[in-house]
């Protein structure tokens, strides 16, 4: 990538993209970010009913019927704690897409949670199969892209990153 | 003057809080993005106008405090909504944005910076 930037100078990374395709990229990942935060918003404890709802179509409604195995003998049986990891999965996938930090490594996250989702609902009555294609093509974009390195922090933090020796840093290079 | 590259990130971040507010104009209970409301409707705006004046002084201790009360508020919403006590009002939608907006701000708080040249060392002729 032909980025001149100093060692240690946080600046941007985003090589020679034009300004439009980096204004793009910021709107996919800002769009996703949100598609999480506003889902996060009916996961309601302490009950989830909601969710519970959804996560009983995986069984009633099989789309893959491993997966559908699953969730009947270990998601159901524990539907509490799932339904607090699905909350904050789903929530920080959100938190950290819309700042743009560590973009990658929350793309791939909310991609698993897309299959998990599509995997569960697909198949229910009155659904539209391409949303759930979408998604998962909409993270793929936005992995694919590192799209975070358009105005999000990652574009701030890599050379910081670069410019350090710890494996924290060289791991945070990777996931960005 | 050049503002720093973090600063101008901790000047964004809080005028997102700032921003934020305008969550609060959605009318649908169920497409409204993030639900602003009760008390949040001042903890976005104050905390972000917070990172806003902590980036424009080049203060890293004022953005690092608004982070923090960004988390901690993000973590009372998230052991609260969906109970009869709910301080800020809101839901998961909130919790995620104000973990958002208190990551970021102190992700760009505690970066490192590179120390400004010595005033000792002569400039380059």
């Amino acid at each position: 990538m032909a980025t001149t930037t100093r060692r240690g100078s946080p600046s941007t990374d985003h090589g020679e993209d034009s300004l439009t395709t980096r204004i793009g990229l910021a709107v996919l990942r800002i769009g996703v970010a949100l598609l999480w935060i506003e889902n996060a918003g009916w996961k309601k404890p302490p009950d989830f009913s909601a969710l519970r709802s959804y996560t009983e179509d995986a069984v009633e409604h099989p789309v893959v019927p491993p997966f559908s195995w699953v969730v009947e003998h270990l998601v159901l049986p524990n539907f509490t704690f799932f339904a607090w990891a699905t909350l904050l999965v789903e929530a920080s996938v959100g938190a950290f897409l819309l700042i743009g930090l560590a973009t990658r490594l929350w793309a791939l996250i909310g991609l698993g949670q897309t299959l998990a989702i599509t995997m569960s609902v697909m198949n229910a009555p009155n659904e539209w199969e391409w949303s759930y294609y979408l998604m998962i093509l909409a993270h793929i974009a936005v992995f694919a892209t590192a799209a975070g390195r358009s105005f999000g922090l990652d574009a701030l933090m890599r050379p910081i990153w670069q410019a350090s020796d710890s494996r924290l840093s060289r791991l945070l290079l990777r996931l960005s | 003057m050049t503002r720093h590259p973090l600063d101008r990130a901790a000047i964004a971040l809080g005028a997102a809080g700032v921003v934020s507010l305008g969550f609060a104009l959605t009318t649908s209970g169920n497409n409204n993005f993030v639900l602003v409301q009760g008390l949040g409707l001042l903890v976005f705006p104050v905390l972000g106008a917070g990172a806003v004046i902590g980036g424009a002084m080049g203060q890293r201790g004022i953005v690092l405090a608004a982070g923090a009360a960004y988390v901690a508020s993000a973590l009372i919403q998230l052991a609260q909504f969906g109970r009869s006590t709910n301080w800020i009002d809101g839901n998961g939608s909130t919790v995620a944005l104000l973990l958002s907006l208190g990551i970021g701000l102190l992700v760009v708080g505690l970066a490192p910076r590179p120390a400004p040249p010595s005033a000792d060392r002569q400039a380059p002729r």
